[in-house]
């Protein structure tokens, strides 16, 4: 009798065993990876994956009849090293089904052969209804050379973060209202407030290597875009080495951190650059910085890492001006540059259809609505949420300066060089801002420049004398 | 007697292991050294010498040369040789409790794995919270943000701190060759340090410095644990070659330029053993 009793129990736990084995095989697992870490890094984006995508999207598939495990992978590391992790990753063709990917790294990956297009995980993807709500121009900044690669989360813009009670401790005209019409504006503004409050730093405008991309976007482009400059130009189809308006930008950033000390070099140098200035502006000791929309809703958020309790009420904000009203790109009075960040499905995943099937769901409306709660941005991609998020209505920050910037906002040239063009930026600039003279500066620019693109692709363009 | 044979058969586990792990790779890097590749390029292809014509046009491959041959020449030689040997003599035929704790305290600092060393030397010189500037503090001065202004000093006298050790030991043990009746006569003379080190010591240890500075100038040369602590900057102030090579093949991914640029280091290494080699032949 026992001898039955054993081996009916040992073949009931056989079959037990192979149930669940094949369960495992069964059900499949999807992963998302994201750089940001649980209280810590874009913390809002990892609190949104777990607490809403995760349960929701397994959930909605279980109803189809459809079982499938979600799985989200953080990192919270230097977005150049989070760029080489998937990179490695996807060249041995593995990793995550869907990766969170900064839009200007696109042309880089196409070329590299690691992306494929949305046709290739669903042949009727551009039958998705979601595509009639989002913005054409946010859409488009997955899309290279005719072929769509995934979907951006929105957009943002850029300007001029000012510290109101500082302004006002310093005397400045309409402290709850500013906005410099010119940079000579701009630069009296940080005159008088180095006068009046000297142990504070009155403008930040970035700079350096430290500070990666955020040199080439918050500083760089703001200030050149401002003179009618671009680093790319279309109509002549070459990259610009040295132009007039070049030396007016390098200009700019000798007379502020060099000739007047109106802004402190070596933070923009610094190891940690980047964390030190969010702290000094945490701190008071910045009255002016050059930022995107992602340092209001993610840096000073008051609950987050470098929070500003009374952030409402305290931080302002103005449109950055070009050098003279009208001397801007397409003549503009005011500048401001775009990019953002999207998900794009890797090829490496085992399942093309479900990632499909994720990804549509991540950039569904109840998906965006979703995401605008836990984290606001100033341009969503879907018009349907930006009329009905109660986010941005609520939000009087978000409400006003997404329409307002959008208008005369640009972007990066979706080249395959342009990271290392960026790089070669980010040098330009410290350079300049250690006291290497501008001219000299730009001269080992245009250099460095022909090495990357080729000789034949830079234009020189004559100076004033 | 073991045949050369059966010696060959003996050292050959070790000569596969030498051959896949050091001279394999090495040849490899020249190799990568000709050709474009990074990570994101989409085909590698062979471009000659070019890497190497974009190095020597670049302002900031001579900085960072220029750079880690001052660090090497006052971290390592002036430095750590010069340290190591004045600890040496200080504490030769003599014994008690202060010989033993600045030995201890000189090898301890050898033997403390670099990245705890560094992150060490950091909270030091920190500006705000450093022991250091505490130190200054107390006598009235204000403190500096050493990394950051003296970023070069830094990272020498860590270097100093961290090296000085070895040369100690070595020293110390060739100081033992040296005939006690030397130093006695000297003392009977009433012969100063400085003239013992002259007329005594340097003449003597001719062979030993010269073994002692190729091995510190190599690995100083290589060393890649200053990055720890100011990260080459600021700007490019502490910007070795090491860590010029880390931020071209690790930071920004071209690994073929990254490759140029350790076939330079390696030719410059194989330079200076060269020169040390020959001068110790020649002793």
């Amino acid at each position: 009798m026992k001898k039955y009793l054993v081996v009916l129990l040992s073949a009931l736990l056989g079959i037990g065993l192979m149930a669940s084995m094949a369960m495992a095989q069964d059900v499949p697992t999807l992963e998302i990876i994201a750089n940001g870490v649980e209280g810590g890094k874009n913390a809002q984006e990892i609190a949104y994956y777990k607490e809403f995508l995760v349960p929701e999207f397994e959930k909605k598939m279980a109803e189809q009849g459809q079982e499938v495990n979600v799985e989200v992978i953080e990192t919270g590391v230097p977005d150049e090293r989070f760029k080489s992790r998937i990179v490695m990753d996807m060249k041995a063709g593995r990793g995550a089904d869907i990766i969170g990917f900064d839009q200007f790294w696109l042309s880089e990956f196409v070329e590299a052969g690691l992306l494929k297009p949305l046709q290739y995980f669903d042949s009727n993807w551009d039958k998705w209804e979601g595509w009639d709500q989002y913005y054409t121009g946010i859409k488009n900044m997955m899309k290279f050379k005719g072929n769509m690669y995934g979907l951006m989360k929105g957009s943002d813009v850029r300007m001029i973060y000012y510290n109101k009670q500082l302004f006002r401790e310093a005397g400045i005209d309409k402290w709850w209202a500013w906005q410099p019409d010119s940079w000579q504006e701009l630069l009296d503004t940080a005159r008088k407030l180095k006068e009046e409050l000297p142990d504070v730093t009155p403008l930040q405008l970035n700079a350096g290597s430290k500070m990666g991309e955020a040199t080439t976007m918050q500083g760089f482009y703001m200030a050149h875009l401002g003179t009618g400059g671009r680093i790319y130009d279309q109509g002549l189809g070459k990259w610009v080495g040295k132009s007039q308006d070049l030396l007016d930008t390098l200009e700019l950033y000798k007379t502020i951190y060099v000739d007047e000390n109106l802004g402190d070099a070596d933070m923009q140098v610094a190891a940690k650059a980047r964390e030190k200035t969010f702290e000094a502006f945490q701190n008071e000791e910045i009255a002016m910085l050059v930022e995107g929309t992602w340092f209001w809703t993610d840096v000073i958020d008051p609950d987050a890492a470098w929070g500003i309790r009374t952030r409402d009420a305290q931080i302002g904000w103005a449109a950055m001006p070009a050098k003279n009203p009208g001397e801007g790109i397409n003549g503009q009075d005011f500048v401001s540059i775009s990019g953002g960040t999207g998900w794009v499905p890797s090829p490496a995943t085992d399942h093309p259809q479900l990632t499909w099937e994720l990804l549509k769901f991540i950039g569904s409306y109840e998906g965006k609505m979703a995401y605008m709660d836990y984290k606001p941005g100033a341009v969503t991609a879907r018009k349907d949420v930006a009329q009905n998020s109660p986010v941005t209505s609520e939000n009087f920050f978000l409400g006003t300066v997404g329409p307002a910037l959008a208008p005369v906002s640009t972007y990066r040239p979706g080249l395959e060089e342009y990271p290392k063009v960026s790089v070669e930026v980010q040098l330009l600039t410290e350079e300049v801002v250690t006291g290497t003279a501008p001219k000299k500066a730009m001269e080992n620019y245009s250099k460095e420049l022909a090495k990357i693109v080729g000789e034949d692709k830079v234009a020189n363009k004559p100076l004033e004398e | 007697m073991i045949s050369k044979k059966t010696a060959f058969f003996f050292l050959l586990p070790a000569l596969v292991l030498i051959f896949i792990f050091l001279i394999f790779p090495a040849f490899w890097t020249l190799y990568y050294s000709l050709t474009d590749y990074s990570l994101l390029g989409a085909s590698t292809e062979f471009i000659g010498v070019q890497n190497f014509i974009n190095l020597f046009t670049s302002a900031r491959f001579w900085n960072a040369t220029i750079l880690s041959f001052e660090f090497v020449f006052f971290s390592a030689i002036i430095g750590q040789a010069g340290v190591g040997l004045l600890l040496a003599m200080l504490f030769h035929r003599k014994s008690g409790w202060l010989k033993k704790l600045v030995r201890n305290l000189a090898v301890a600092s050898w033997l403390i794995p670099a990245v705890v060393v560094a992150y060490a030397w950091a909270a030091f010189l920190d500006k705000e919270y450093g022991l250091l500037n505490q130190i200054i503090g107390i006598f009235g001065f204000t403190g500096i943000d050493w990394l950051n202004e003296v970023p070069m000093g830094s990272i020498i006298i860590f270097n100093i701190w961290r090296g000085a050790a070895f040369s100690m030991l070595l020293f110390t043990s060739a100081l033992k060759t040296i005939p006690p009746s030397h130093f006695e006569t000297a003392d009977v003379v009433g012969a100063s340090l400085w003239d013992k080190i002259k007329d005594i010591v340097l003449p003597q240890l001719k062979t030993f410095i010269g073994s002692d500075l190729a091995l510190i100038t190599l690995w100083t040369f290589n060393l890649f644990t200053p990055f720890l602590l100011t990260g080459g900057g600021p700007g490019r102030q502490t910007e070795i070659l090491p860590i010029y090579t880390y931020f071209k093949a690790f930071k920004y991914m071209e690994f073929g330029l990254g490759a140029a640029i350790s076939a330079v280091i390696l030719f410059i290494n194989l330079t200076l053993a060269l020169v040390y080699l020959n001068y110790l032949k020649a002793e």
